[in-house]
């Protein structure tokens, strides 16, 4: 075998491969050329032409000025959403059930339950709501098995802090999101959820409706 | 140990000395140290110690539930996640015997298809890497696989730990224009860069001097290790689990095992192209066939009921046979719970394929095994 690659070291295949390398060079001055009237960088036209699947040239992104698009489905750090009512008082969705303490693989849910201070009696509501940032695996099934849409996962990942302890373990203030926000950056799934809850609402009006004649 | 040996053939007394590669050495693709015993350049013993990134998995899944599992597996071979998912979901569908959807079917096939392209241009990326082509083609090749990382972001949530397989189906149907995206990179842009590669990295004589006859794997002893993968099937064992065990809906795909006779670093290069070739094919198929329905059966559960009994559910991962091997008592929680990583048992052939040869070769032999820490140590 030694003989065989002996035989064949003229260098051609050297050649062949530094003619990929010039090709790769080349592209991305033609690409350049190509965006030179609409700009090649800081736009979102050509953000999204470079991370498609015909991008050509340079692939990166000039990152603090220019970001990459995030997909719908994309998940960082979970955010509690609520609900604006109309006269202007805040509705947390969440009912501190503690399913979402459950399922987390790592367990960084930490949730304290209200009760009534004259009755003693739970009220469906969470006093505190503590994430441990650094122990979440942003793996999603706390917002995949939230029975009230009340946990979902956030999109804003830029969250980086001077400070490493108290900080990162996020309370319910931090935590939590209006549901315009949750529509805003998850709109098709946030559609999807408001109209499976109008239709519940619909059998509930016309279950107590039917109750009612009878 | 002898102190004065005559072991490089060339009658030269020399000392062997012992040196160790790693810890923390760019080479070793994380933290994985290589005890050498050199005579002059070349290896007279090489021993793999492992275990610097081991993190308890397995008694972590003990005391998990099944579904918390989900997720850790994807952090055993991070470049593969969705594969790995794929591994453990078979193994607890099988314990609780419920059938997957047939578009879920497709789904996953497609992601695992799609992990097998983004490990093996990797692969080959950092065993250039590692042959002391600095960084160039690697980031060639990992260009696309930036672009089926988009896919799976888009799909999963999540760039590499995808987290995106339930038992009995997946998280989440595929959204608007994932298909389209997964069928111009199939048909133009993956083709495409596999021929580019082979015009790159073929015929070139510094690949070839490098890897041709160095740190050969025969097929005897590529079985005797319980090899898998690339590495086997390069030694002319024609062994994939997607043949000889078919799971999900592979027994349904037109595609062949590639296979390589020589055992050695170039042909495990060349096989990796082979099969990104045949992945390749498979996509083409699951793109052509995938059919609309449920993608989940049953309602989803954050606690599946799992009967008591064993199962042991394994795939071909993109390094080899992955197996997850899990008890049931009935509890909430599994039993015991075993992964079988590629990695791992691939990793202990390193001793037998370096002895012999030349200590720069160790680490293009190293290369060549495509090893992920995460998965090796657990």
């Amino acid at each position: 075998m030694k003989e065989k690659v002996e035989k064949s070291m003229y260098g051609l295949g050297m050649v062949k491969g530094l003619g990929v390398t010039l090709r790769h060079f080349i592209e991305t001055y033609i690409d350049d050329i190509r965006w030179l009237s609409r700009g090649r960088y800081y736009n979102d036209a050509a953000i999204r032409e470079r991370q498609g699947p015909n991008a050509r040239g340079v692939f990166t992104v000039q990152y603090p000025e220019e970001k990459l698009p995030i997909p719908e489905e994309f998940r960082y750090i979970p955010i509690l959403i609520y609900d604006e009512l109309e006269d202007g008082t805040h509705q947390d969705r969440c009912t501190s059930c503690g399913i979402c303490a459950k399922v987390c693989p790592p367990q960084c849910i930490w949730i304290v339950r209200s009760t009534n201070p004259t009755t003693g009696r739970p009220i469906p509501e969470p006093t505190e709501f503590f994430i441990d940032i650094d122990i979440c695996m942003n793996c999603g099934l706390c917002a995949e098995f939230c029975p009230f849409d009340a946990i979902k996962m956030d999109h804003d990942y830029e969250i980086a802090s001077y400070n490493r302890d108290k900080a990162h373990i996020f309370n319910k203030e931090r935590l939590s999101k209006p549901a315009t926000y949750y529509a805003e950056i998850r709109p098709i799934n946030s559609a999807k959820e408001e109209a499976v809850r109008l239709e519940k609402e619909a059998a509930k009006a016309q279950k107590a409706a039917q109750k009612k004649e009878s | 140990m002898d102190h004065k040996s005559k072991g490089n053939g060339y009658d030269v007394e020399t000392d062997q000395i012992v040196v160790n590669l790693g810890p923390q050495h760019p080479s070793t693709h994380g933290v994985f140290r290589m005890v050498v015993t050199l005579e002059g350049e070349t290896i007279v013993d090489l021993k793999p110690v492992m275990g610097y990134l081991h993190r308890n998995h397995e008694q972590i899944a003990e005391r998990n539930t099944y579904l918390m599992n989900m997720p850790f597996t994807d952090r055993l071979d991070y470049i593969c996640s969705m594969s790995n998912n794929f591994a453990y979901a078979l193994a607890v569908e099988k314990l609780m015997d419920i059938a997957v959807p047939e578009r879920a079917e497709y789904i996953r096939v497609m992601m695992a298809e799609l992990t097998r392209i983004v490990n093996h241009i990797w692969a080959i990326g950092f065993l250039l890497n590692d042959l002391g082509a600095f960084f160039t083609p690697a980031l060639y090749a990992i260009n696309e696989r930036e672009l089926v990382l988009d896919v799976f972001e888009a799909v999963s949530g999540s760039r590499m730990m995808c987290n995106y397989f339930r038992f009995g189906g997946l998280a989440r149907d595929l959204p608007e224009g994932v298909i389209e995206i997964v069928t111009e990179l199939v048909h133009e842009r993956l083709p495409r860069k596999v021929d580019e590669l082979e015009t790159y990295l073929t015929d070139n004589e510094i690949v070839r001097v490098r890897g041709e006859g160095v740190g050969v794997l025969t097929a005897e002893d590529a079985v005797a290790y319980s090899a898998g993968g690339p590495v086997l099937r390069a030694s002319g064992v024609p062994y994939d689990v997607r043949k000889a065990d078919p799971y999900s809906i592979y027994d349904r795909f037109d595609f062949d095992v590639a296979v390589r006779y020589n055992g050695d670093v170039y042909d495990r290069y060349r096989i990796r192209i082979d099969e990104i070739r045949e992945s390749l094919k498979i996509l083409e198929q699951v793109l052509r066939d995938i059919p609309d329905g449920e993608i989940q059966t049953g309602k989803p559960q954050y606690q599946v009921r799992v009967p008591e009994g064993e199962a042991y559910g394994r795939v071909e991962n993109p390094k080899g046979e992955l197996g997850f091997y899990v008890v049931s008592n009935g509890k909430p929680n599994p039993w015991r719970y075993h992964v079988r990583a590629p990695s791992f048992i691939n990793l202990t052939a390193l001793g037998i394929m370096s002895k012999r040869q030349k200590i720069a070769d160790a680490v293009a032999v190293l290369g060549s095994i495509d090893i992920v820490l995460g998965e090796t140590d657990r």
